[in-house]
């Protein structure tokens, strides 16, 4: 069993609050992983699950049991660092087998569960070398086995890819997701990557300067952000923000004004908001240069041909960026204008505090629905 | 094939030239006393005091370093005696300076900085002023004309500049390392043990040498003062044994210095064997 509870830990370095009342449940073998850009406090959460850090205040609950004051040990957890932490004067297999040389079991025991480890992460060939032969990749794994070594109830990643390159991170990437098949432990994983977070994590935790911003699975994050923050930072290219204003609200939707265009959002209004400025988001994958319901004519400067896909970017008159990611070769070109396209079921709209407005969609079925009308 | 030099290693002619006469200069100031003594310890002791002086021996040889064991029967003893502190003064800082140098390089508690800003201070009194002190103390400790009293105030005197040089090399470590042996269940002296002595070798190795040799350098005082059994003299006032009544025995007295600081260098070339570099390869991505 590895069940997680955080009911609202804080972390204060002096008067400065790194983190605010974090309240979280995650449950047994999930795959939990926190996302924010640098400086979130998502390292210190993890650190203060981990027992490295303390907590200011507020509970911190493993299995039913809370352990704020207990060693990492005795909390069941095993940590996986940044930059490896390998011992250099050891061997892979002694690396490996030094949580079980610290707990004192027999040496048959060590050498049959490091063996079983160095197999699961294939490394039994490497099991006499020292760490500084192996490849980053290899590091890793060294790093890994010796978290999985000890079976704990929870796994702990600290940004464990960073340091490895694109290709390397890809494979790894895959690795660890069949390791969590596997093992069918409980995992929680720092990464400011968000493509790590999206083909990994069962449910993502956004963190935006101490505070969790949204809870939600990968795709639920990606149609129904509830915020701007969340909304700007998973997906890429970043999503489109225009700013329009309220019309009128009612039982379809909310009606909003754009460059003298008038268009009825499908989100769930709220009491007194026509008149107001509100702001309209869209992917840049989800504009198009022809058709659509609403159109944005832009200049773009820079074009990116893909091959696949072709990138656009320009400026918004009110020189906010607006980016168009057009399927294919697309007929653009630099310096001259090009009108898009947005179809409103694709919009997202927020309100002047940056909290969304509901969107009449369920993001479970939202892709198979878009991949139904293009057929 | 002779690999091309680096652009950066590429000198003119005239360029190279200035670098060795530099170097000869000072290698020179450095390496004349030696090559003296050692020429001195090869001549016989009439041809020293001649006029005009000769550098280079006539019929030179090695008898200076025969004879010196008879006119100083006690000569071994005193290489012993010396040999014998420094070894012991080394362990015993080693032993202390280790786990200080951790606590200081890792744990954060009250009074870190001043403590550590304290031994630099006393760093800065020479022993010499301190012997009065120091002498009263032994005496009224009972401990004076014995190895004791020569021993404790070396290791008192070592060990603050041993403290900031491990201090140092400790701090290098990456900490993730004992963070990672933390959430393995270690304890801090299994996390000493295990991993950071080992991966602090090097800088230990730096630290025993430079406190063996301290040792060996300010041996001469404490023995001068503290004690006056000629038994446990150590090298440096042993050699005051070639002075004699009517005249010194140079040769011997240089052949003697030479013979004994050879266990010194023995001991020295024995521990640069674990001044290996990049030791901590691979421990993290750096």
């Amino acid at each position: 069993m590895g069940q997680l509870y955080l009911n609202n830990v804080q972390k204060f370095y002096g008067d400065f609050e790194v983190l605010k009342s974090i309240k979280l449940e995650v449950k047994d073998g999930e795959f939990v992983v926190f996302v924010g850009p640098s400086g979130c406090g998502k390292s210190t959460l993890l650190r203060m699950i981990a027992g490295l850090d303390s907590t200011s205040s507020g509970d911190i609950v493993i299995d039913g049991e809370r352990v704020n004051d207990k060693p990492p040990v005795e909390r069941g957890i095993a940590m996986v660092f940044q930059s490896y932490a390998l011992y250099p004067h050891m061997t892979v297999f002694e690396n490996i087998a030094f949580p079980l040389r610290v707990e004192g079991l027999p040496e048959a025991t060590i050498r049959e569960k490091v063996g079983a480890v160095a197999k699961i992460l294939q490394l039994e060939k490497r099991l006499e070398q020292k760490p500084g032969l192996l490849s980053g990749g290899q590091r890793q794994r060294v790093a890994i086995g010796r978290a999985i070594v000890r079976e704990p109830k929870i796994f702990l990643f600290d940004e464990p890819l960073s340091n490895l390159d694109a290709a390397l991170r890809s494979d790894m990437r895959i690795e660890l997701s069949k390791l969590h098949g596997d093992l069918k432990a409980t995992m929680i994983y720092v990464t400011h990557d968000q493509v790590e977070a999206m083909t990994m994590a069962d449910r993502i935790v956004v963190l935006n300067a101490g505070q969790i911003a949204q809870v939600g699975a990968p795709l639920e994050l990606y149609h129904k952000p509830q915020n701007l923050f969340v909304a700007g930072f998973i997906g890429n290219p970043k999503m489109n923000f225009l700013p329009v204003r309220c019309e009128a609200a009612g039982p379809e939707g909310i009606t909003v004004s754009y460059d003298g265009q008038t268009v009825t959002i499908p989100v769930e209004p709220r009491a007194d908001i026509v008149g107001r400025m509100l702001t309209l988001g869209i992917r840049p994958e989800h504009t198009t240069l022809s058709g659509g319901d609403l159109n944005v004519t832009v200049t773009p400067s820079v074009i990116e041909r893909l091959g696949i896909n072709t990138v656009a970017y320009a400026s918004l008159p009110t020189g906010e960026p607006y980016c168009a990611l057009l399927s294919g070769s697309a007929p653009i070109a630099v310096n001259t204008p090009a009108t898009t396209g947005i179809r409103i079921a694709d919009c997202h709209l927020f309100d002047e505090q940056g909290e969304a407005f509901e969107r009449r969609i369920d993001w479970r079925t939202a892709h198979t629905e878009e991949a139904g009308a293009a057929a | 094939m002779k690999e091309p030099q680096q652009l950066i290693n590429r000198y003119k002619w005239y360029e190279i030239v200035g670098i060795y006469c530099g170097i000869f200069v000072f290698l020179s100031f450095v390496l004349s006393p030696f090559v003296e003594g050692f020429l001195v310890s090869l001549k016989p002791l009439s041809q020293l005091f001649s006029s005009p002086y000769r550098f280079i021996p006539e019929n030179g040889s090695f008898a200076a370093y025969r004879t010196m064991w008879e006119s100083v029967p006690g000569f071994g003893r005193y290489i012993f005696n010396s040999f014998f502190i420094s070894s012991i003064v080394t362990a015993v800082v080693l032993a202390m300076v280790v786990p200080a140098a951790y606590a200081f390089a890792r744990f954060e508690f009250k009074g870190r900085g001043t403590l550590l800003g304290a031994f630099l201070a006393v760093n800065m009194f020479s022993g010499a002023v301190l012997l009065i002190p120091l002498f009263r103390l032994m005496r009224s400790f009972g401990v004076l004309n014995t190895y004791f009293a020569m021993i404790v105030p070396g290791v008192a005197f070592l060990i603050p500049s041993a403290i900031w040089l491990l201090r140092t090399y400790i701090m290098r470590i990456p900490r993730e390392l004992d963070e990672a042996a933390y959430v393995d269940g270690a304890s801090h002296f299994y996390t000493l043990r295990r991993v950071i002595l080992p991966i602090a070798m090097p800088g230990i190795t730096v630290v025993a040498i430079t406190t063996f040799i301290g040792s060996y350098a300010q041996q001469f005082i404490f023995a001068l003062t503290f004690n006056a059994k000629s038994e446990y003299m150590p090298l440096p006032v042993g050699l005051y044994a070639y002075f004699g009544r009517q005249e010194v025995i140079w040769n011997e007295l240089m052949a003697a210095s030479f013979v004994g600081i050879a266990p010194a260098m023995i001991v020295i070339f024995f521990l640069q064997r674990y001044l290996v570099s990049g030791l901590t390869a691979g421990a993290v991505k750096q």
